[in-house]
């Protein structure tokens, strides 16, 4: 499972690094950098949290 | 209060947004194993409203575009399945078409609604009065704004001036109304005016009317009369008063009143039953009055704790709030953290609002309680930090 950021809509709110802080992360510019291209297995549900707290709905995962 | 439900009982959540949404992530997280559904009124899957009153309403957006990436497989959606009623003695959701949902743990998420001016009957559909609340809304008020060269927004709060700029940018001419100076409540003197010098540059009209207004005639309003009798007109008025919290539903069961639903310290209403988003007041340690905190990030974090404090009841932590909201209007993209109380003082640290680029804190007595960017990107951890430390 991948997360993938669609980079002209995200505006740096922040939520779904607070959600998922091991996979993304906002860095000093504000700008999101997801730390981790694969998403194990076991961290899936959480991932999926992070994306759904997105307030303009940039973030979606790919199986 | 009580102990919590445990892991294996049934869940009900009522509402259809991010609040319930979050709710039921966060009880998955927490490892529930019982049933989850989601009870939504909207004929729509959960969506995301920050872009209805700017990219949707511009037409930057598809329809398409909003929705929130689909609830897990473990949880059942019901959509266009309004909740009407509660049985707190048996623990049923009434539904509007009869049916009642048993559950051992409730989580309210039913939301608010747009306040209109004019008398409004859910039920028989709105007067022709047009507010933006609902993905709905926005693509209607889209197609009538394509059609129009003039426009009034009743409202001079976040909502109504976000509503001004997207209508400014496509080219409308607009006029705000509005019983106070614009967004001093939500941002303090300091930054709201400077966000209204924008708002004028932008060659807005502001119409102060003390004593509110009212909209006259039947069908969609083209005009606003102040109650001082001054009569303004354009091609689309739409109102932006405010919201009220969605509990009639509740009102059979005690629960909920105007001010919302009351919840503890751990985001709960009664044992077994606990809530989040639009539809909660608390208490502050500030204020005693129930308040309402109706943002997007208070849904989220109110959605965890009640999650929590379902499963784990007196067992939970307790809530603490952590305000974060935001704006874009006129060229300018503004974020806060904490809460520009009145009597707070601001400090530009870095850049300048002249430059349309700053960032801010606020303090009282030496203390800070807010933070905010403008045009600035900042991540959220140093900007949460910046509203609380010296």
């Amino acid at each position: 499972m991948r997360i993938i950021v669609d980079e002209a809509r995200c505006e740096g709110y922040g939520f779904c690094a607070e959600a998922a802080p091991h996979l993304l992360e906002l860095d000093d510019e504000g700008d999101l950098k997801v730390l981790s291209e694969e998403v194990a297995s076991g961290d899936a549900a959480q991932a999926e949290a992070a994306v759904r707290v997105c307030p303009v709905a940039a973030l979606r995962l790919e199986p | 209060m009580t102990g919590g439900i445990g892991s294996g009982g049934d869940v009900v959540v009522v509402g259809g947004s991010v609040a319930a949404v979050t709710a039921a992530d966060a009880l998955r997280q927490q490892g529930h194993e019982g049933s989850i559904t989601v009870v939504s009124d909207e004929r729509h899957a959960p969506y995301v409203r920050p872009p209805l009153s700017k990219g949707m309403l511009k037409g930057a957006e598809t329809p398409e575009s909003v929705f929130i990436s689909p609830l897990r497989a473990d949880i059942d959606l019901r959509t266009e399945s309004r909740a009407v009623g509660l049985d707190r003695g048996r623990r049923r959701v009434l539904l509007d078409g009869g049916e009642e949902l048993p559950y051992d743990g409730l989580v309210v998420a039913s939301g608010a609604r747009a306040r209109r001016l004019r008398p409004y009957d859910p039920q028989a559909g709105d007067a022709g009065e047009l507010v933006v609340r609902d993905l709905d809304d926005a693509v209607r008020l889209r197609a009538i704004f394509a059609e129009a060269t003039s426009l009034i927004v009743v409202g001079g709060g976040f909502l109504g001036m976000e509503i001004a700029s997207t209508a400014r940018g496509i080219g409308l001419a607009v006029t705000v109304v509005d019983q106070d100076p614009p967004l001093v409540r939500q941002f303090g003197a300091f930054l709201a005016e400077h966000m209204t010098r924008a708002a004028l540059d932008e060659g807005v009209r502001l119409v102060r009317a003390p004593g509110g207004v009212e909209l006259p005639g039947d069908g969609r309003p083209t005009a606003v009369r102040t109650f001082e009798g001054e009569l303004l007109e354009a091609d689309v008025v739409v109102s932006a008063v405010g919201d009220l919290p969605n509990v009639e539903w509740l009102a059979d069961s005690g629960l909920g009143g105007p001010a919302g639903l009351l919840v503890d310290e751990r985001c709960r209403v009664a044992p077994g039953i606990v809530a989040a988003g639009d539809v909660v007041a608390r208490v502050s340690e500030r204020i005693s009055r129930p308040r309402r905190s109706p943002h997007w990030g208070s849904a989220i974090a109110q959605a965890r704790a009640a999650a929590t404090a379902l499963l784990m009841g007196d067992e939970a932590p307790a809530y603490r709030p952590s305000p974060y909201y935001w704006t874009e209007q006129w060229g300018l993209d503004i974020k806060v953290c904490g809460e520009i109380v009145p009597g707070s003082t601001p400090n530009v640290l870095t850049g300048s609002l002249e430059e349309h680029s700053a960032l801010i804190q606020w303090t009282r007595d030496g203390v800070p309680v807010a933070a905010a960017t403008v045009n600035h990107r900042t991540p959220l951890v140093k900007l949460r930090k910046i509203a609380t430390t010296p």
